[in-house]
């Protein structure tokens, strides 16, 4: 009040007809005054900008909306409202730090200083369309201090008490571009081991398709000893084959691609012709199978038997040659089939049991390096057997032995159309 | 009919795999026409329709799964059995989705091969587990 009487005063000479306007002029400015305490007791104004012919003066309401305030303050998130000239009239300190600034030099400067100097012409155009058509999202990479900080912008207009600002979000999105970029880099290798697997099997099966017609010709003309040498090249090219699909398999598991068909079929059966097979390629040890009473199962038949042969491969390559490897099966509650494959082999140290199933792990001892193998088997067999609602596991002490196990559900074919009729 | 009435074309953009599986099957005495370019098989359906096909998937510049979707749009070779054989680990997949008559996994056994192209020319109704085909 006292500016304004200093006013009059030194406007003694003017007529009525001026101090008149000036009345009018200064009752304006009073309503004005009166309209802006009135919108910060309504919590409606955050800041207030005095222009001055050097600076602005920017003042901020403590008191304003404090849960608010908090909330945007403590958000990891740059936050910023900005004026219709540019000028940073809000910033919390997440942007501050964003641009390595201490607060009071980001507000009251323009918004565009503390942009990099490459991405400034695109940052214009995006307050130019977030202005025009309300919002407008971009990205850009601010120079932190330690790296570079890839970040995502998000404009919006706000109207506010009759004027229009605008909210800028800066959100750093380095975590997501990482992911992003790790994501990419999985399929690029999963694409690798398509190609690898097919290009490895394409050789693969030339020289086994050659080996076999070798020992075609031999077993037409008698010579027995060289089809036989051929047999032994032959199992060798399976095992290879073997390696190439367990590779094909995890990948296929990781990405949740493998593929199981479904049907029912009599478990002894399939559990008798694994162990044949097995026996007529593994030979090194006598199979002793004592089966309970069959069930139906229904489930991936090669799956089944792929897990069966992996335990009997295992038992095999972890005993001594000519130690019998014991199969059994049994019935539980007549709705569970389960399965053991007991040898007499090495058997594994107690602390790595419950490791045995993980990907690419092999147990770990002085012998270590004399067994072959890549760490997959039984981490597919315990996927395939957990798809088919079944458990798998194992008992075993270190020196004497292991026994692996399964159970599968029975499949009762009474039961499941009842279910689905009903 | 004898197996030396049959006759089965074979595309594979690789010789030594032509070779293989012309001689396995020549050895049941088989009559086999081979080609690394599977075009090849309009010209020779044209003036000698063969019994079955065995059509590699990807072959260089020539895709197995266009020329079984040909074969199966022509009036002509429309009932010639197509059997893919590819080391494409989705072969089953690729099979039913191009609606191929049975697929051959690389690499196989001699044995099995047979085994599937004999049945083809057994029985009149069959549909095992590998082997879809119902004429």
């Amino acid at each position: 009040m006292e500016k304004l009487i200093q006013i009059q005063l030194t406007n003694e000479n003017n007529t009525y007809n001026d101090l008149s306007i000036q009345v009018e002029e200064l009752t304006h400015q009073l309503n004005e005054a009166n309209e802006i305490i009135e919108a910060i007791r309504k919590g409606e104004v955050d800041a207030i900008i005095v222009k001055n012919e050097e600076k602005h003066e920017v003042y901020t309401l403590q008191s304003a909306d404090k849960a608010y305030r908090i909330f945007i303050e403590k958000m990891n998130e740059g936050a910023l409202t900005l004026n219709k000239d540019g000028l940073i009239i809000y910033s919390n300190s997440s942007f501050a730090n964003l641009v390595n600034m201490p607060l009071e030099n980001v507000i009251g400067f323009n918004f565009i200083n503390f942009i990099p100097d490459a991405y400034r012409n695109s940052v214009a155009e995006l307050m130019e369309t977030a202005w025009k058509k309300q919002e407008s999202k971009g990205e850009i990479v601010f120079d932190g201090k330690i790296k570079m900080v890839p970040v995502l912008l998000s404009m919006n207009m706000l109207e506010i008490d009759g004027g229009i600002a605008l909210s800028v979000i800066a959100t750093d999105i380095t975590l997501q571009k990482e992911t992003q970029q790790h994501k990419k880099a999985l399929e690029k290798k999963d694409e690798f081991i398509s190609i690898a697997s097919h290009e490895l099997k394409t050789p693969v099966t030339s020289i086994k398709g050659y080996v076999q017609l070798l020992r075609y010709n031999f077993q037409q003309d008698g010579n027995t000893t060289a089809a036989d040498l051929l047999t032994k090249v032959d199992v060798q090219i399976n095992k290879l084959t073997n390696l190439i699909g367990d590779l094909l398999d995890v990948k296929k598991i990781e990405n949740g691609q493998l593929q199981y068909h479904e049907e029912a079929f009599d478990f002894n059966i399939l559990v008798n012709e694994v162990i044949e097979e097995t026996e007529r390629v593994l030979k090194k040890h006598p199979i002793v199978a004592t089966l309970s009473e069959s069930k139906t199962i229904l489930g991936d038949r090669n799956k089944i038997g792929q897990v069966i042969t992996n335990l009997l491969e295992n038992a095999s390559k972890y005993s001594e040659a000519g130690s019998v490897i014991n199969v059994e099966s049994s019935v539980k509650d007549n709705n569970r089939i389960s399965l053991s494959v007991k040898d007499k082999g090495i058997g594994i140290p107690k602390n790595q049991l419950n490791k045995i199933f993980e990907r690419f792990f092999r147990v770990s001892s002085e012998k270590e390096n004399t067994y072959s193998g890549l760490g997959l088997g039984l981490y597919i067999s315990a996927e395939i057997i957990k798809r088919h609602n079944g458990i798998i596991g194992v008992e075993s002490e270190e020196g004497n032995g292991s026994t692996f196990y399964f159970e599968l559900p029975v499949y009762n074919k009474q039961e499941k159309e009842n279910a689905s009729k009903g | 009919m004898q197996a030396k009435d049959k006759k089965i074309f074979i595309a594979d953009d690789d010789a030594d795999i032509l070779q293989i599986i012309g001689m396995i099957l020549k050895t049941q005495g088989y009559q086999v026409v081979t080609s690394t370019n599977a075009k090849d098989i309009f010209k020779y359906a044209a003036k000698d329709l063969p019994d079955i096909i065995l059509l590699d998937i990807w072959m260089s510049g020539i895709d197995g799964r266009d020329i079984c979707s040909q074969l199966k749009s022509q009036e002509l070779t429309k009932n010639i059995p197509v059997l893919f054989i590819s080391a494409n680990s989705n072969i089953e997949e690729i099979a039913k989705t191009y609606k191929a008559d049975g697929y051959i996994a690389k690499p196989f056994e001699m044995d099995h091969l047979l085994e599937r192209i004999n049945a083809f020319f057994s029985y009149r109704n069959f549909n095992t587990r590998q082997f879809n085909y119902i004429p």
